[in-house]
């Protein structure tokens, strides 16, 4: 498990999913919505994805498409697809419909993401290669987490670039240290 | 409960900038491990409700059962996000030594905890010793520069340095013509820069 301690891994295995259970489990909170601390068979409940895959698998419950890859999102991502606000949506949307893909039998979340992602990865590369100043432009608040890694890895190649071209200071203050200096007390 | 606190954990490491480490948040930290043992205690009383029963523990399915397994999935998934917190940040520590020398600032120390601050001392001892067996300074710039000298403005009050063979006083906002190596690790801190002209 080569993503054991990834972090973005973790935070997209904690996406919410529904499901339905199939056998009951007893002893255990999760359900807001049951008085007692019992889950009955055929009630629905809103699962972080690592509890409802671990489940699917040894068959306590069904998963359900989540919302964000319904009808709705494939209609605007079929209208046009660079101004769909994914981030909102879901951060880790192509990351997440890859690992939700097998699990509830949708044959079309494939091909959704492909399309998606061509479409996107040209408008968000072209802004990262052409944008003279590292300000955050409005387009920036619609990526997900991958589209933003690409953005930002694109926008520290045309900065190195451009140092290489221009000359600068070789040695730089350690980025750890932060870009705002601490005012000396 | 159920991952929810450890996501957090996590959540709030990875807000911080890339390389960048957030204040140790040990309030957290002990609350996730309180919930661990709650987990594991809950687990504990439905595998004996099940004995009590007279059931066979490792084959029967029933609502107990699946209630132990969530407790226990639920286990397991605070232990990654705890390992993978601690995990995380010593790889930042560990990459500190290399871009800011063996002395930590004051505004990196406080974000460590005691523990971290142990690591950091004994990782950076072991890098010394090993780099005075060789002989040789590994943690200068490894490009070779075109003028062994080079020009710097002082950022902060550093004071009076000793370097080889003169005193040097560093007041604020002053010039200097310095050899690379003694500047580099100036620079590193942000107490100086370099001014190309």
């Amino acid at each position: 498990m080569a993503k054991y301690y990834d972090i973005d891994d973790i935070i997209t295995d904690e996406e919410i999913v529904a499901v339905i259970f199939q056998k009951a489990a007893s002893g255990v909170g999760i359900d807001p919505s049951s008085e007692t601390d019992c889950v009955e068979v055929g009630s629905k409940v809103e699962l972080p994805f690592w509890l409802a895959h671990e489940l699917q698998q040894r068959q306590a419950v069904s998963m359900n498409i989540p919302t964000s890859f319904n009808q709705n999102t494939r209609l605007e991502i079929q209208a046009d697809s660079a101004c769909v606000d994914l981030r909102s949506r879901c951060p880790f949307f192509y990351e997440f419909g890859c690992k939700i893909a097998p699990l509830v039998g949708a044959r079309n979340i494939g091909p959704l993401l492909l399309s998606a992602f061509k479409s996107r990865y040209k408008e968000v590369l072209t802004k990262a290669h052409t944008a003279a100043f590292t300000a955050a432009s409005k387009n920036l608040t619609i990526l997900t987490k991958e589209e933003t890694n690409l953005y930002e890895a694109a926008q520290s190649s045309m900065a190195a670039f451009k140092k290489w071209r221009m000359g600068g200071p070789r040695f730089q203050k350690a980025s750890i240290l932060g870009r705002k200096r601490k005012s000396t007390e | 409960m159920y991952g929810r606190k450890a996501c957090q954990l996590v959540k709030e490491l990875a807000s911080g900038e890339k390389g960048q480490l957030t204040p140790y948040n040990s309030d957290l930290f002990d609350q996730v491990i309180a919930e661990c043992s709650q987990h594991h205690l809950e687990l504990q009383s439905l595998i004996r409700k099940m004995q009590e029963e007279g059931l066979d523990v490792q084959t029967t399915r029933n609502a107990d059962h699946y209630g132990a397994l969530i407790h226990h999935l639920s286990l397991v998934r605070n232990k990654r996000c705890l390992m993978a917190y601690m995990y995380n940040r010593a790889e930042i520590i560990r990459s500190l030594i290399w871009k800011v020398g063996p002395v930590l600032p004051q505004q990196i120390q406080e974000k460590l905890s005691h523990t971290e601050e142990e690591y950091f001392k004994k990782h950076s001892g072991a890098l010394q010793s090993y780099m005075s067996r060789l002989d040789l300074d590994l943690t200068v710039d490894m490009v070779p520069p075109k003028d062994p000298y080079i020009q710097v403005r002082v950022l902060d009050d550093i004071g009076v340095v000793l370097s080889d063979d003169k005193t040097t006083n560093f007041a604020r906002h002053s010039m200097h013509f310095l050899k690379r190596t003694d500047a580099e690790q100036f620079i590193s801190r942000g107490l100086m820069e370099e001014l190309t002209s």
